[in-house]
């Protein structure tokens, strides 16, 4: 637990623990407007006397280090992802080892996921799958406006847990979304779990078997332990499959996700891909309806081929299939193409003529 | 890779080596220097048997002698499995280019695994392809039909016959298969052949039988030199396989069956007395001769065989009453009618073998000379008599073993004869048992015979047991732990419900509704938590189905049910196998499922849940033995006076080693990870624990002592969060995978010689 630090040469003169000071928490605020914390997960004494909570926290910062040092190589990446998010929303949601459960953790760390996602990968589109009750339901269906599946997200997170995920079910329902996408896309499925257990249908190896004809990635991130046949799936589709520790590491585990993965040695091929890049229409006194929600507004962009105007960048034309993107979004995501180099770290401020840092003009010490 | 322990150079199969191998290793060396007897204990899945094939094959080739090595393991897979390292081995030896000429090494087992007979081997049961195959090997059999024609010989066994043993089979190393490939590819009988090339081999690999029952050692064991190397390996059980292997029962069904036998006995020896009366007279000056002479006869007839019998009782004669076949015939009869008059009592009647000699002498005026050669002399008979379906005299052949046994041993053994079932069932079954109390006897001549005897296993805690059960020193007894980059496993002692009632299958408490809430709030909240495979391991059947029953009704069942499926151990093999094999795939295709099963049965030895088909196993109670039983309580008195091993030392050494075979089912190797949680009170203890072997001891701390169900639940996912992350192998390097350079640092000696000059060294020696 973090103590409140107390000036050790006064205390003994005035110990005043009711006093403002006394309660006073590590962020200067008090104690009960904190943020809740797990003080036992915190401080953690093994048998032989070691404090967990400081190696952890070593552990934390070479995550942080690793996660800085990225893989610079140039390799070809699947910059037009389409991919399905699966949650769980069985009973095993509502544990609660994640504050305060795991649903509304993971459902948190989800809208995140969502709008990073498309932040990087803004030529890329998702939809959304839930599970319950040996059943897979969609959510959304395949787009690239992140406030559609935030929404929906957000809607859901209140929604009952109830009975046993099922995997097969869920997949199923993800790849037959999955099967419109174009071939030069990348298909993948990302699965949020909860429960060790799925309640299927049939044979699920049938359904790995179907995913791997269609050329499906598979990643997880599970939230309790390993379990055999989803870490197969995984394996065996090309995906990752991680489990998240602690809400923390659900959000690493995740947000590792959201770089472009490279194409499989096979699949490395080049293709032509028809885009337009749409005008910005003029404002008008008059509203005019959009194509995508029939709605009458007053901007929009028009597609190059058809002339139909949309709300919003990127998308695909709902009149002639076009895909609609702008040249800052391919910018965006072709940065995950030719990644910059890392940054070297130099020990110690000896080696630096400047005493301070050249952008931001904040002075160096041995602390940074 | 290649090292030194001391100067003798090994070479083993992998790139690195695991720090507790080579102290292995070290230890193995140490045994086989002195020529003396050790026992090892090492955890299971740290690779046991590379490590022993390795050091002792290196040993093997590099000073004279070139002693034999004879690996003795359990199951028929086991040592399938012991051949392919030993193959893989080899391979891996030639690529570093040792010589090892005419190296020879090779597998045994019975005849139903290896007959390639079209006919034969399409048998299902061992004793009719037996029988099947004496029919048409036995020597009397094959000279009748040099003269007669018509009768069917197997060609695959008279190949074997037309040549030397040297020209049987090229030298190399033969798994089971590949031993009947080449038969089949030769047309030779493979089980033959593997019998006749014995005493050629560097390595042989078979089943314990085949080295501690006397009955089989005889005919398979009886040639190797004294400084053949003898290994037993998962031999944590020996004690038990050699007092089976001396006790007989005997029951109402035997003896009806016995006397069926003798009367077929007594017609064929009337028939051959019209026929041939000369047969049965040669037989008769051969018995006058002596025994020996009358063994010599050819290793393949001899087919009733007979129970260990002390040298000097061989050189005596066969007592002049039963040297004649009907006189010997009528004695059998007299036998069984005074075992049937002692069937007819009602109640229990224990007694040392010479009150029960004393008592067959003044009420049937019958010997101890000649029931001691009884077994010895049935087998002559039937050879006289030319039977070859042997598997009808096998009920006369056990009755003829009790008496040799019983009338052999005055010391080690009981009679006990038992009109009832149980004590509380009053169904009539009387059985009478001839029970081996000394573990020493069978294995006494191994001991003796072999310079080197290797007792090793997974769990062999306490180790000063062993040596004062089977009465041997051992040079070297050494126990080792497993080295870990990451704690893998994760021994967790409940002794406590969630309403903190101390759980525990004491008998006082054991059915009280409160013991058996916890044990079910335990599994039920390990389903929810553990992913995959569960094994549940209770002390016995009877408890097991009396609390699976108060389960059921108190709906344990139905919330287990929920998370996983459900599957149960029964006593009956098929059905159990339809168990597991079911449980096997709950387990892949994520559905989950628990497994109840039985300290002591079939599940708990020999079968192993690795990885996903076991993340947890759960031992309710301690598994105690039936204290209740009198061959046991009598073994516990002969083990108090001829040992000086206390009841409850024994009791409790006995209960904790089939636990901790049990929770070691979990763990196969150093990728696995599994939780063993042992849920009774009394585990929390430091003399029940200080019996757990030392790699399970040493993880046990205080924070996984003496948890109630809720902390420990809280345990388990933490354990399982942390085993599931993604594990980095170059943390291992150095600590629990040393290359050469690590064991320079520690002391050893790597491969310092450059490849050269070793090669050289090598092709001196080899």
């Amino acid at each position: 637990m973090v103590k409140p630090a107390v000036d050790d040469d006064d205390d003994y003169i005035d110990i005043d623990d009711t006093g403002p000071e006394g309660l006073k928490g590590a962020d200067g605020g008090y104690a009960w407007e904190e943020e809740y914390k797990r003080s036992w997960d915190v401080i953690q004494e093994d048998a032989s006397g070691s404090i967990q909570s400081s190696v952890s926290g070593l552990s934390e910062l070479q995550r942080k280090r690793r996660r800085r040092l990225r893989d610079t190589e140039v390799v070809q990446r699947g910059i037009m992802r389409h991919v399905t998010v699966v949650i769980d929303q069985s009973e095993a949601m509502g544990v609660r080892d994640m504050t305060p459960t795991r649903m509304h953790a993971a459902m948190g760390l989800a809208e995140q996921f969502v709008a990073e996602f498309f932040d990087q990968n803004p030529i890329s589109q998702l939809s959304v799958v839930g599970t319950r009750d040996g059943l897979a339901e969609k959510v959304t269906e395949l787009s690239s406006n992140p406030m559609d599946h935030v929404g929906a997200l957000r809607n859901r997170a209140q929604r009952d847990l109830a009975g046993e995920p099922s995997l097969q079910n869920a997949l199923e329902l993800a790849m037959h979304g999955l099967r419109r996408a174009p071939t030069h896309g990348l298909r993948e499925i990302i699965c949020v779990f909860g429960s060790l257990t799925t309640c299927d249908p049939g044979d699920i190896e049938q359904t790995l078997q179907a995913l791997r004809h269609a050329d499906v990635r598979v990643s997880m991130v599970h939230l309790a332990a390993e379990v055999h046949v989803f870490k197969r799936i995984c394996t065996l589709t090309g995906g990752s499959f991680a489990v998240a520790a602690d809400a923390d590491n659900l959000r690493d585990a995740l947000f590792e996700l959201i770089p472009p993965p490279p194409l499989a040695a096979g699949r490395a091929t080049a293709d032509m891909v028809r885009m337009g890049f749409p005008i910005k229409a003029r404002a008008t006194d008059v509203p005019t309806p959009c194509v995508c929600h029939h709605e009458l507004s007053f901007s929009g962009y028009l597609c190059p081929r058809c002339g139909s105007k949309v709300c919003s960048l990127p998308t695909d034309c709902d009149v002639c299939g076009l895909s609609l993107v702008s040249a800052p979004h391919l910018a965006r995501s072709y940065h995950h193409l030719f990644p910059e180099e890392n940054f070297v770290e130099l020990p110690g401020t000896s080696v630096l003529s400047e005493a301070c840092c050249f952008a931001c003009g904040v002075e160096w010490n041995n602390s940074t | 890779m290649r090292f030194f322990i001391d100067d003798l150079p090994v070479i083993f199969p992998y790139d690195y080596v695991y720090p507790e191998q080579y102290q292995y290793m070290c230890a193995l060396k140490r045994s086989l220097d002195s020529k003396g007897h050790g026992m090892l204990e090492m955890p299971s899945g740290t690779g046991k048997t590379i490590s022993l094939l390795s050091l002792i094959i290196a040993y093997q080739q590099f000073y004279p002698g070139r002693r034999k090595l004879v690996y003795c393991s359990r199951t028929v897979p086991e040592i399938d499995k012991a051949l392919s390292e030993l193959k893989r081995l080899m391979q891996y030896r030639q690529s570093q280019g040792c010589g090892d000429e005419n190296f020879f090494g090779l597998g045994l087992t019975s005849r139903k695994n290896l007959c390639v007979h079209p006919r034969v081997s399409k048998e299902r049961k061992g004793a009719v392809v037996d029988a099947r195959c004496r029919e048409m090997t036995a020597s009397w059999v094959r000279a009748k039909a040099k003269t007669e024609g018509d009768i069917e010989l197997c060609d695959f066994y008279e190949k074997i016959q037309t040549l030397e043993a040297a020209d049987l089979i090229p030298t190399g190393v033969y798994t089971l298969e590949d031993l009947t490939d080449y038969g089949k590819d030769n047309g030779m009988c493979p089980y033959y052949l593997a019998r006749r090339v014995i005493p050629l081999a560097d390595v042989i690999i078979y089943s314990f039988h085949y080295m501690l029952d006397p009955k089989v050692a005889e005919l398979v064991s009886k040639e190797f030199e004294k400084d053949s190397i003898v290994v037993f390996d998962e031999a944590h059980n020996i004690d038990s396989i050699c007092i089976d292997s001396l006790s007989i029962d005997i029951n109402q069904r035997t003896l009806r069956a016995s006397t069926a036998s003798v009367e077929r006995l007594g017609e064929r020896v009337e028939e051959m007395k019209n026929q041939n009366s000369e047969k049965l007279r040669d037989e008769y000056d051969r018995l006058v001769e002596g025994l020996r002479d009358a063994l010599a006869a050819r290793d393949e007839d001899l087919v009733l065989t007979n129970p260990i019998l002390p040298d000097h009782v061989l050189r005596e004669a066969i007592p002049g009453n039963i040297r004649k076949a009907d006189h010997f015939v009528r004695f059998l009869k007299r036998f069984i009618e005074y075992l049937k008059a002692r069937m007819r009592v009602m109640h229990v009647v224990a007694e040392t073998t010479p009150s029960f000699l004393k008592h067959i002498r003044e009420v049937t005026y019958i010997e101890r000379k000649p029931l001691r050669f009884c077994a010895e002399r049935l087998a002559s008979l039937v050879r006289t008599l030319e039977i070859t379906d042997l598997e009808e005299y096998g009920a006369l052949a056990k009755v003829a073993g009790f008496a040799t046994l019983c009338s052999t041993y005055d010391a080690g053994f009981m009679v006990l004869f038992e009109p009832y079932e149980s004590d509380q069932n009053r169904v009539l079954n009387p059985v009478l048992h001839l029970a081996c109390l000394d573990a020493a006897i069978a294995i006494k001549p191994v001991f003796q015979r072999f310079n080197t005897v290797i007792i090793t296993s997974g769990t062999l805690s306490p180790m000063e047991m062993y040596p004062r059960m089977l009465e041997f020193a051992p040079v070297v007894q050494e126990s080792f732990t497993m080295t870990l980059a990451r704690q893998c496993f994760a021994p967790l002692v409940v002794t406590r419900g969630g309403d903190q009632v101390t759980v525990s299958s004491k008998f006082e408490v054991r059915n009280d509704p409160a013991v058996v809430r916890n044990y079910g709030n335990l599994l039920i909240e390990m389903a929810r938590v553990v992913p995959d495979g569960i094994v549940a391991f209770f002390p016995s059947y009877l408890y097991m189905e009396s609390i699976v029953a108060m389960w059921n009704e108190n709906g344990v069942l139905k919330d287990v049910w929920r998370h996983k499926l459900i599957f149960v151990e029964t006593p009956d093999a098929a059905e159990t196998s339809v168990a597991l094999q079911n449980y096997r795939t709950a387990c892949n295709n994520g559905r989950g499922a628990v497994l109840l099963s039985v300290a002591r049965g079939k599940v708990s030895e020999g079968i192993d849940f690795d990885h996903n088909y076991g993340r947890a196993v759960v031992m309710f109670g301690i598994p105690y033995q039936y204290t209740e039983s009198r061959i046991l309580k009598a073994r516990l008195e002969f083990m108090r006076e001829a040992h000086q091993i206390r009841e409850n030392d024994f009791l409790t050494f006995d209960a904790l080693r089939h636990a901790s075979q049990c929770i070691g089912r979990v763990l196969r190797g150093k990728t696995d990870y599994g939780l063993m949680v042992l849920a009774d009170k009394r585990y929390s203890r430091a003399d029940k624990r200080s019996k757990l072997p030392r790699w399970i001891n040493t993880c046990l701390t205080e924070t996984s002592l003496n948890l109630s169900t809720d902390m420990a639940i809280g345990l388990m996912r933490k354990f399982l969060k942390a085993m599931a992350q993604p594990f980095d192998m170059s943390a291992q390097l150095g600590v629990s995978m040393w290359a050469n350079e690590h064991i320079v640092q520690h002391g050893g000696r790597g491969d310092v010689v450059t490849a050269e000059s070793t090669a050289m060294e090598i092709d001196q020696v080899g």
